[in-house]
């Protein structure tokens, strides 16, 4: 088995012995379709956690306001602090809700962590959102306790900015996501993943796009972009581009060079195939 | 998960729409003997808080849950001190907003 197909935390989902930071880490490596737009910290209410939308089975299953939930920060009371063995289980409650949260403890910075920490306390979470049997459980990462009580409103208006700002970016780009590729006429997409670029600002064009790309190499780099062509194993071949853009194909060479040379696209099997090294 | 027994945050103006209901607001101490506390909300109004206070002594501003008793009383089931400085008018704003546009976020 390939080791990026390897999916940790869908085989140990609640598992007693994978490191929940560790994790994470990996599952985020491997994979060139998420950028850091979708690994941010998400500051929530429990409120809005209950209501997420959960789609199905996919590790990165939950959405609020049109946007990827992974890692998320909470502020509110801890109680029913269990000491475990190999983890410590808590309750969040912060006012507008309560979830269940638990916090693996592998090295002694986690105990310590833990130890200052009891029933009652108001504490900043920093967690992994995850459903799990059904039920939506926090893997924490970072448990705190708040010294400034400030802190309390401050998330809380934070909450309210952060879904502001989501719902707004999502009736923006509603309107403009589907673009259509003046070359070919059909409905241009970022990607394989439509909605999520759609959803997540920049996801491929601060990528890719933007910096100064002159218009061939961008129509190029759209072609071999496009999901049917991100699919194809062996790439595309340079007659087939030239063939599609109605461009010359030293033109086109031209820009595959260039593309080559800023690691945008590689070739393939052999000198005329080539394939975007975007999303794949 | 449960949201079925949420806390709303108020201030004095807000407390009358929750009378027999959990609560979170915050306060400042004003005068506390036995088992009645006055304080002042983040806006300003003088609000009674019924229930003996916890064992350790109250700071300048102190967070009380409990349940709505009248338009200006709660029934303390929880005291927080939230130490001798507190941005109030912060929190005043984010008690409107917590209750006006931005209610399905809270409530």
């Amino acid at each position: 088995m390939h080791a990026s197909q390897f999916d940790g935390n869908a085989a140990f989902s609640g598992g007693g012995f994978m490191p929940s930071q560790a994790t994470q880490t990996t599952d985020t490596g491997f994979s060139p379709a998420k950028n850091r737009d979708a690994q941010g910290l998400l500051p929530l209410t429990v409120k809005q956690i209950s209501e997420a939308f959960h789609s199905s089975d996919e590790k990165s299953n939950f959405v609020v306001d049109g946007v990827d939930v992974n890692n998320v920060s909470l502020v509110g009371m801890l109680f029913n602090k269990a000491e475990r063995v190999t983890d410590v289980g808590f309750v969040l409650d912060d006012g507008t809700g309560r979830i269940d949260c638990h916090r693996w403890v592998n090295e002694t910075i986690d105990t310590k962590e833990m130890e200052g920490i009891q029933d009652g306390m108001y504490v900043e979470i920093h967690g992994h959102l995850k459903g799990f049997q059904g039920k939506r459980q926090l893997v924490a990462f970072s448990v705190r306790p708040v010294t400034d009580f400030n802190q309390i409103t401050h998330h809380f208006i934070q909450c309210i900015y952060v879904h502001t700002y989501n719902t707004k970016l999502q009736k923006m780009q509603g309107g403009t996501s589907q673009m259509v590729n003046p070359v070919l006429n059909t409905p241009l997409q970022n990607g394989s993943k439509g909605y999520q670029a759609a959803a997540i600002p920049n996801q491929f064009s601060g990528q890719f796009s933007s910096d100064g790309l002159k218009g061939i190499d961008q129509m190029v780099l759209d072609y071999l972009q496009q999901p049917s062509n991100l699919a194809q194993e062996k790439g595309v071949h340079r007659d087939e581009i030239a063939r599609q853009l109605k461009i010359p194909l030293d033109k086109i060479m031209e820009s595959i060079r260039s593309l080559e040379e800023e690691g945008l696209i590689y070739s393939t099997i052999d000198e005329c195939h080539y394939k975007s090294t975007g999303n794949g | 998960m449960d949201t079925s027994n949420p806390a709303v945050l108020v201030n004095g103006e807000l407390l009358r729409m929750y009378v027999g209901r959990k609560v979170r607001t915050v306060i400042q101490v004003l005068q506390s003997n036995g088992g009645i506390t006055t304080g002042k909300s983040t806006d300003e109004h003088q609000l009674v808080i019924k229930g003996s206070p916890p064992p350790f002594p109250l700071t300048n501003f102190v967070e009380v849950i409990g349940v709505a008793d009248s338009n200006q009383s709660i029934c303390a089931e929880r005291w927080t001190n939230f130490g001798n400085t507190f941005d109030t008018f912060s929190y005043n704003q984010l008690c409107q907003l917590a209750n006006g546009e931005y209610k399905s976020l809270f409530l």
